[in-house]
């Protein structure tokens, strides 16, 4: 019986090594590692990485620098989320209706998703072109003054997520039509006969019976937002002075450009301590207040 | 809407309809132009001569389309490489996903051993940790191993991705433990079950996983930016982002750039084209996913 047992296992611990080797190789040990890391001095070239305890941490939290970007991040963080979230729950609203075309709609509004970031965001650097770009270009039209999308601290932010919001929204919406999908009819149309209107119909019923689904969008998009990179880096380097420099975009930097490892992987363990917070405290929290039906 | 309102109201709710309907209309014809018209612009920009594209007000279908600058931008940079090297990048990471995630995934659904609880775990863990905040200590193991600048590297490093585990275990979990069972009193070794039974009966997940996967590896540009240095490695978006600075030194060139960018785009238009159903409907596991 012990004898069977132990095959038994031998037999599926060869079924998870494919996985396993490249998971431990790639992703649990450097995790390990950069945990190390971050209690070090390094810059990728001496022999020698001497441990320097908690000092890289308290660099950092002295660092006005990272304020600056952590506040960069939670911005970035809520600007993207919010508009997201609202945006594509407005047009899931707006397609689910039996109506000509709606396809065509989704596919269109869905098409900026598939397509690579650094492509698209050079697409609108051109858009964001100051003197001849499309955007001050229908500002003009509308009657306002030009605006330096991506040179002016006052702006820049706006114009990576505007680019960032354009290519996640639909994607959000497809969630949300799924969702609205499997909202019980019945539900709504006894609500009906109750006397609700069609406000109150949405605020009492659907969003409710929906919030698996925000709750879920609201997790993937905020981790999303915290490793946002590729559209950073193509529209502003994380400038003009600072003001689009997210935590990611500081890791990034303090490793590869100023090859300061142990200063960088404090940065990372701040990161990975966010996503892991804030991936439990949703979870609690859902249990609390989302309805699974 | 069906039975909602008596009869005697019939004719206003028809006319409120109607209204709705056309008002929809307009909404969403109005946001579907804006989404789509930053392609349309790139694929104009990439007809214009370099006198009307800095033009003011800018037009807005080019005088005189130069067709040409499709063929030059083609040959200002070895784009055929790039995009063969995203194409086979991407693809052999889909194969090797496939595999090692449905491996694991039938692992933890369908075989007793004593240590799945652990490993269930590890997985929910891993989708809550930031791929990008191991980017350092990643290209640091990956120097260790001789695998910077290389195919190998490229593809060993991102070929197991614990969001695929999730969703094929999703899938395998509706498949039923009786029908295993069956196939082992047939004689039938696991590795064989799940081949020829499970992974069949759940191809759909795969098939969302396959596209999926390649779409995003195709455009995965910072971490194979971070380890390949060698230009022919390069994949398409970090050959776009050169072509970017170096020829167009930001700006002189953009119809070129423009023209570029849309030959890098539109493969993936023409797969979402074709694969569009199965895309979207990715977002049906996706949902599964979270409630698991």
């Amino acid at each position: 019986m012990i004898r069977r047992k132990w095959i038994k296992d031998v037999h599926a611990l060869l079924f998870t090594l494919p996985a396993l080797v490249p998971l431990t190789v790639f992703w649990l040990a450097p995790l390990v590692y950069v945990f190390y890391l971050s209690f070090t001095e390094w810059d990728f070239m001496s022999p020698e990485k001497p441990f320097v305890g908690w000092s890289n941490y308290k660099e950092l939290f002295d660092n006005p620098a990272f304020y600056d970007a952590l506040r960069v991040t939670l911005l970035f963080c809520a600007g993207n989320v919010v508009p997201t979230l609202v945006g594509g729950l407005a047009l899931a609203l707006l397609l689910n209706w039996k109506l000509a075309g709606s396809s065509l709609y989704r596919l269109l509004v869905f098409s900026p998703w598939v397509t690579p970031t650094v492509a698209v965001s050079i697409v609108w650097s051109w858009i964001f072109e100051p003197d001849v770009g499309l955007a001050n270009t229908v500002l003009n039209a509308l009657g306002f003054d030009s605006v330096g999308w991506l040179q002016d601290p006052k702006w820049a932010m706006a114009g990576v997520l505007i680019v960032t919001v354009w290519k996640s929204v639909g994607w959000a919406m497809v969630f949300y039509l799924v969702a609205l999908k499997n909202v019980p009819s019945d539900l709504l149309e006894a609500a009906a006969l109750d006397g609700a209107n069609e406000r109150q119909k949405f605020f009492r019923v659907t969003l409710p019976l929906i919030s698996p689904t925000t709750f879920f969008l609201f997790i993937v998009l905020t981790i999303e937002s915290l490793q946002a990179y590729d559209q950073i880096n193509v529209l502003t380097q994380g400038g003009p002075s600072g003001t689009t420099r997210t935590l990611l975009y500081l890791y990034y930097q303090s490793a590869f450009e100023s090859f300061n490892v142990g200063q960088a992987s404090s940065v990372a363990i701040v990161l990975v301590f966010c996503c892991v917070a804030l991936s439990l405290i949703a979870y609690a929290f859902s249990r609390k207040t989302v309805h699974y039906h | 809407m069906k039975e909602m309102n008596a009869s005697n109201k019939t004719n206003t709710v028809n006319v409120t309809k109607l209204l709705g309907t056309g008002l929809r209309h307009i909404l969403l014809l109005a946001v579907a132009v804006i989404m789509a018209f930053p392609f349309y612009w790139m694929a104009t920009s990439a007809l214009k001569t370099n006198d009307e594209i800095w033009q003011f007000p800018p037009t807005f279908w080019p005088v005189d389309p130069q067709w040409g600058n499709y063929a030059e931008a083609w040959l200002q940079a070895p784009f055929g490489r790039y995009m063969a090297n995203s194409i086979f990048v991407a693809g052999a990471i889909v194969i090797c996903q496939i595999f090692n995630s449905a491996m694991m995934a039938y692992a933890i659904t369908h075989m007793k051993f004593r240590l799945r609880g652990a490993f269930t775990g590890l997985i929910l863990l891993g989708y809550m940790i930031p791929s990008t905040a191991v980017y350092l200590p990643s290209y640091i193991v990956l120097s260790e191993l001789h695998l910077l600048d290389s195919y190998g590297g490229l593809i060993l490093s991102n070929c197991v991705s614990v969001f695929a585990i999730f969703l094929v275990r999703q899938a395998f979990m509706q498949v039923s433990h009786e029908l295993v069972e069956a196939g082992q009193i047939d004689g039938a070794s696991h590795f064989r079950i799940l081949w020829t039974i499970v992974a069949p009966l759940t191809r759909s997940t795969f098939t969302v996983l396959a596209l999926t996967t390649f779409i995003s590896q195709y455009n995965n540009y910072f971490w194979p930016m971070l380890i390949t240095k060698d230009p022919d490695l390069r994949l398409v978006s970090a050959g776009l982002r050169d072509f970017f600075i170096e020829g167009g030194a930001y700006g002189l060139k953009w119809p070129l750039i423009m023209a570029a960018s849309a030959f890098t785009i539109l493969p993936l238009i023409v797969l979402f084209l074709v694969g569009q159903k199965a895309i979207m409907r990715s977002v049906n596991f996706s949902v599964g996913v979270n409630k698991g």
